[in-house]
């Protein structure tokens, strides 16, 4: 790491800590708030203004990191493809948009992305399948992009866990992108945990607390994915591809195996799969009793622990089984959490029946 | 000999053992072999680490005992239960399981086997604080496969019938605990001495000093009220919780702790002449000494769970908190309570005699060995195809809510 490094993180976080009472403030006047409902923990109405502010300061740090002669032109596409999901974003905080518009627009930004050339060309050797065909190419990347924003979007149910999930994602891409020699990169996610860190402060404060909004995890979420899939493709032809590719997966795992469970149980009980309920793993992770603070820690450490069993399984045995065994744990886990939901539900029966 | 006339190759499985010195599952089992031992072929597993080499005997009442060298409680009660299952499989036709724990088992038994296999699984163990978490998964595990894979499970409450309907879609026979056993006994001159609280009206509660047993909230009311005084026998020194309350209450006057006779004379004498009966058990299920006390017709106040309520027909005194307990104890009246235990009475000598369980388990045994198909909760208006019920109007019923 360089003074860079910390110049990027310390700048954005910086930036962000100033401009959110001022944002939250102008949010507050044109209504971009969250206001509670049943299905909320919230009492009071909150600012959606998270995703914004990590954008705004994320590009004044990139802003100050082109005076240090750090070359980001090359990325103005990606930027503004990056903007425009924000601004979706930000309108369906302000107008609650249809979901199959949002859904048309992440998939219409996915092919712009396909189209800058940042896309998944071959599965490396997972499960004996390499190279694709172009087609596939296409699809899969689509399916990728979209399915991890999305999932990345169900994950910000209790304070602090998107964000936690994306910061500790954000310092394993940064690790990977300094070890590939990717300094540019490694700058843009160093900017993005300053104003991650920033965010987590005012999201877990009483007085000023802030959403991220679906502004936020969708552009974050985003970001994570294209990021991932860009170092995997950059590394190609190197001895490290395996290496990142077990350490891209591993941060995107959780989110998306959480979200295709939870698609499923609501399938196998006959329901829409897009029907919200509370049946995501931090509400289960709720039901033990943990308060969200130490819910969303849990979470965040369940995805520490998954990316050390996959560097693990990776180092000593060989990538396909590095991915196997992250599946597993997720596995593991969520039957836990789901026997232990199983139990109180009939515990509450039953105490309701007793009287 | 015609197959009705043929001796039913029995084993009980996951008692203590007999002779009984112990709980219901122990009585239970040695009230079978008194009366249906004449008529079937009955083995009973005992635990070899309560009954001691020299204690031990063949056979008991005319049922077979087999000793299996573990407790038959506590964690210990998975293998006791396992291994006295595995060996029943090979000399007997129907093994009745009195608890979950063995429950694991059972599958194989099922798929492998064609012994009949009928469980009690004893009120809600899973729900327990006695347990610790682990523990608690399991049973709550065991108990699933319990009732999923026996011929027949029973229950001892209609409130435990109402869940396991629920939750596995399955009716549960109930059967519960018999008090014929317990015998009204006039006070003895030496009782009186031993015991100077026996002169004057008193309140008696018998019951192991947990919290779920509601000891605190009982003890709490009567330092609150001096209508009579309570006498309460448990296991004060085996809790910190026990000797807590023992500490706190031991000297009030009002109050009388008492460590547990086992001599059933003596027992019966201080809880026989009892004015009231406090009965504050939470946890699920019938329990016996609710039974025993009504059969002895002592008038009975019990906490207000459902199960309690079903035990007593909901004709008892109720109680949920520390203000209706003070108000009844201060507000009932001695015609009241004779009018209650009369009552009390009666309900036990209908329902809760040995020979009306042994009777009722006797039938399920028949019933086990003509087995066809479990019996479950849904209408049969649930066989119906979809199509067809909304032909003729009916379509609701294929949503219809049990009861």
């Amino acid at each position: 790491m360089s003074l860079l490094h910390f110049i990027s993180i310390i700048s954005a976080f910086l930036m962000a800590f100033i401009l959110t009472p001022v944002v939250s403030l102008i949010a507050k006047k044109i209504n971009l708030i969250d206001q509670p409902n049943y299905r909320k923990i919230h009492a009071k109405p909150v600012p959606l203004v998270g995703g914004i502010i990590i954008f705004i300061s994320t590009t004044i740090t990139m802003g100050l990191l082109i005076q240090f002669d750090v070359n980001l032109f090359s990325y103005l596409n990606v930027y503004f493809i990056l903007f425009t999901l924000l601004i979706m974003g930000v309108i369906d905080d302000r107008f609650d948009l249809k979901a199959s518009l949002k859904l048309l627009v992440q998939i219409l930004l996915s092919h712009l992305i396909i189209m800058q050339g940042i896309k998944i060309e071959s599965l490396h050797g997972l499960f004996g399948i390499y190279r694709i065909s172009f087609e596939f190419q296409y699809v899969l990347t689509l399916i990728v992009i979209t399915g991890v924003v999305n999932a990345f979007n169900l994950m910000d149910g209790i304070d602090g866990l998107a964000a936690g999930i994306a910061l500790l994602g954000f310092i394993v891409f940064t690790f990977i992108a300094i070890l590939t020699k990717q300094q540019t990169l490694s700058l843009i996610f160093c900017a993005y945990i300053g104003g991650l860190l920033a965010f987590l402060k005012y999201n877990f404060s009483k007085k000023n607390k802030i959403f991220m909004g679906d502004a936020g995890s969708l552009s974050i979420g985003f970001l994570l994915v294209v990021s991932g899939i860009y170092m995997i493709q950059n590394s190609q032809s190197t001895s490290n591809i395996s290496f990142v590719a077990v350490g891209v997966i591993s941060v995107l795992i959780l989110p998306v195996f959480d979200a295709l469970r939870v698609f499923r149980k609501r399938i196998k009980s006959s329901k829409s799969p897009f029907k919200a309920d509370k049946t995501h793993l931090h509400h289960l992770v709720l039901e033990t009793g943990l308060k969200h603070k130490a819910s969303a820690l849990g979470i965040v450490s369940i995805m520490f622990f998954l990316i050390i069993i996959g560097y693990i399984s990776f180092k000593f045995i060989n990538f396909s089984s590095a991915v196997v065994l992250m599946l597993l744990f997720l596995y593991v886990i969520s039957m836990i959490f789901q026997f232990n939901n199983k139990i109180n539900y009939w515990k509450k029966y039953i105490k309701s029946n007793e009287i | 000999m015609n197959k009705k006339n043929k001796k039913i190759r029995l084993s009980i499985i996951g008692s203590v053992g007999v002779p009984a010195n112990y709980g219901g599952f122990e009585t239970l089992a040695e009230h079978l072999i008194e009366d249906l031992g004449q008529k079937h072929d009955i083995t009973v597993y005992c635990s070899g680490k309560k009954y001691k080499k020299e204690n031990r005997q063949k056979f008991y009442k005319g049922a077979k005992l087999k000793y299996i060298p573990l407790d038959a409680n506590g964690i210990q009660s998975i293998p006791y239960d396992t291994l006295s299952i595995v060996h029943a499989l090979f000399r007997s036709d129907v093994l009745l399981i009195l608890g979950v724990a063995g429950a694991w088992i059972l599958p194989f038994v099922k798929l492998f086997t064609n012994k009949k296999i009928i469980i009690s699984i004893d009120g809600i163990e899973w729900k327990r604080d006695k347990w610790n978490l682990i523990a608690k998964w399991y049973l709550f595990w065991a108990e699933s496969l319990a009732v999923k894979y026996s011929h027949i499970d029973i229950s001892d409450n209609e409130a435990i019938q109402d869940y396991t309907a629920a939750r596995y879609g399955t009716l549960s026979r109930i059967i519960e605990y018999g008090a014929d056993h317990t015998i009204k006994t006039p006070v003895t001159k030496e009782a009186f001495i031993q015991y100077p609280f026996l002169e004057n009206p008193y309140a008696f509660k018998v019951c192991r000093i947990e919290p779920e047993n509601n000891v605190h909230l009982i003890l709490d009311a009567f330092t609150k009220t001096n209508r009579f005084p309570l006498v309460v026998m448990g296991n004060w020194n085996k809790s910190e919780y026990g000797q807590l309350l023992k500490k706190q209450y031991a000297h009030h006057s009002n109050i009388y702790l008492l460590d547990p006779i086992y001599e059933q004379q003596q027992l019966d004498i201080i809880r026989g002449n009892a004015t009231l009966y406090v009965h504050g058990h939470s946890a699920g299920g019938t329990n016996p000494s609710l039974v025993e006390a009504m059969f002895l017709g002592l008038p009975i106040l019990a906490y207000g769970v459902s199960y309690n309520k079903v035990t007593t027909e909901n004709k008892a005194l109720y109680f949920n908190d520390l203000e209706t307990l003070i108000e009844q104890i201060d507000n009932v009246y001695q015609s009241k309570l004779t009018d209650i235990g009369q009552t009390m009475e009666k309900i036990a000598k209908r329902r809760y005699t040995w020979s009306n369980m042994a009777f009722k388990y006797e039938l399920l045994l028949d019933e086990a060995l003509n087995f066809k198909k479990k019996n479950n909760t849904n209408s049969t208006s649930q066989k119906i195809p979809y199509q067809d019920l909304l032909k003729i109007g009916q379509a609701h019923l294929k949503t219809s809510i049990k009861f």
